[in-house]
């Protein structure tokens, strides 16, 4: 006999074997917290969305002498561009983040959720790598802007021999990508995690596409 | 929410709560992990209630929610065995007590299930309900044919954790 026959014809029995809720037990459970990683991947993208913000924010509040260079640097088309650009970016973020949580619909079919899912995840990821960029492109771009509105830094740079040259320009990359390091481990690490289950299954759903 | 709908919708959960307590049987493997996740797809469950218009029977819209909290939403609460000890115990019992009563068969039969993975698991919990491949295939995302073939997968299987 096929053996999920046999199963089928014990599972058809339905013996309660399990607590029968009554109305009274269910009615609570209807306000208590999910913790579905739904929920979790939207505080994420929050957090995610705060954190950046608070990164180009904070520094402008802290240190006047930050502020006045910043104040320097809005008559820098370059800079005044980048600034408009994260703007937009924010903006764009929201209104995507926004758009595919609430195209998350636990009615549609497994393969269509994970993929609504996956979807929001990667809303998060490049924004996440937009602000990556950004701080990739602005160190060089604050450099540049220093060495021409600091004199006493132009002075120094002028001063340099090619193999300090070489040190500064290493120095720059370098610092760079351990900041792209630092934050690309990071975000593996948050969303292997998180996501490591969906993965696996909607792979598995996806093998038979082929 | 009205207090209305949150009435008729504990009443038709609490009819149907089998094929909840159905689903968490295949999922989990002990009584706290059963009760975290019928917990949760009670509250995926309301959630998608305003949205449910009676296209289908509730029962039917049951499943579909009820699996893919299973599958995809739910995350797995820390008090619950890792499957790893779980699934050591099983292999011991296999090796000692087999013998062929209709009982002990069935034992085994529902521990073979739970070494099988989240995907399989909804297409065995999808066949021991009667679903045809046209609703099993609906629920899952994948075409008939894949459904069919993915079925006789899993039964073989099946027949190779019992007959290793």
């Amino acid at each position: 006999m096929d053996e999920l026959e046999l199963l089928k014809k014990d599972w058809k029995k339905d013996k309660t074997e399990y607590k029968n809720y009554s109305d009274s037990d269910i009615q609570p459970m209807l306000h208590k917290k999910s913790s579905s990683i739904v929920k979790t991947l939207f505080y994420i993208s929050i957090a995610e969305l705060v954190f950046w913000i608070l990164v180009n924010v904070i520094p402008f509040f802290l240190s006047s002498g930050y502020k006045e260079r910043m104040d320097q640097s809005y008559h820098s088309p370059i800079f005044v561009g980048l600034t408009a650009l994260s703007i937009i970016v924010i903006f764009g973020f929201v209104y995507l983040l926004y758009k595919s949580h609430k195209a998350i619909s636990t009615t549609d079919n497994a393969k269509k959720l994970m993929e609504s899912i996956l979807r929001t995840r990667k809303v998060v990821k490049y924004y996440v790598a937009f602000n990556l960029i950004m701080i990739f492109i602005s160190i060089p771009v604050s450099l540049y802007l220093e060495f021409n509105n600091n004199n006493v830094f132009h002075d120094q740079v002028e001063a340099f021999n090619s193999k300090e040259m070489l040190i500064l320009y290493l120095f720059t990359i370098l610092l760079g990508g351990v900041f792209l390091l630092v934050f690309w481990l990071f975000y593996k690490l948050i969303y292997g995690i998180l996501l490591k289950r969906l993965n696996r299954n909607y792979q598995e759903l996806k093998k038979f596409e082929v | 929410m009205n207090k209305e709908l949150e009435h008729s919708f504990v009443e038709q959960l609490q009819k149907h709560q089998n094929i909840v307590h159905k689903v968490c049987r295949l999922y989990t493997n002990n009584a706290d992990a059963h009760n975290d996740l019928f917990q949760e797809i009670t509250i995926q469950l309301w959630r998608a209630y305003p949205k449910f218009r009676g296209e289908a029977k509730f029962s039917t819209w049951m499943y579909r929610v009820g699996l893919n909290t299973a599958i995809t939403l739910y995350r797995k609460s820390k008090r619950r065995i890792s499957t790893q000890e779980f699934d050591a115990v099983e292999f011991k019992i296999k090796a000692e007590e087999y013998d062929d009563t209709e009982e002990q068969q069935l034992k085994l039969l529902y521990q073979a299930v739970h070494q099988l993975n989240d995907i399989e698991k909804a297409l065995v919990f999808l066949y021991l309900e009667d679903k045809d491949y046209r609703e099993i295939s609906a629920t899952l995302g994948i075409t008939e044919v894949n459904a069919r073939v993915k079925m006789n997968r899993v039964k073989k299987k099946l027949r190779t954790i019992l007959n290793p």
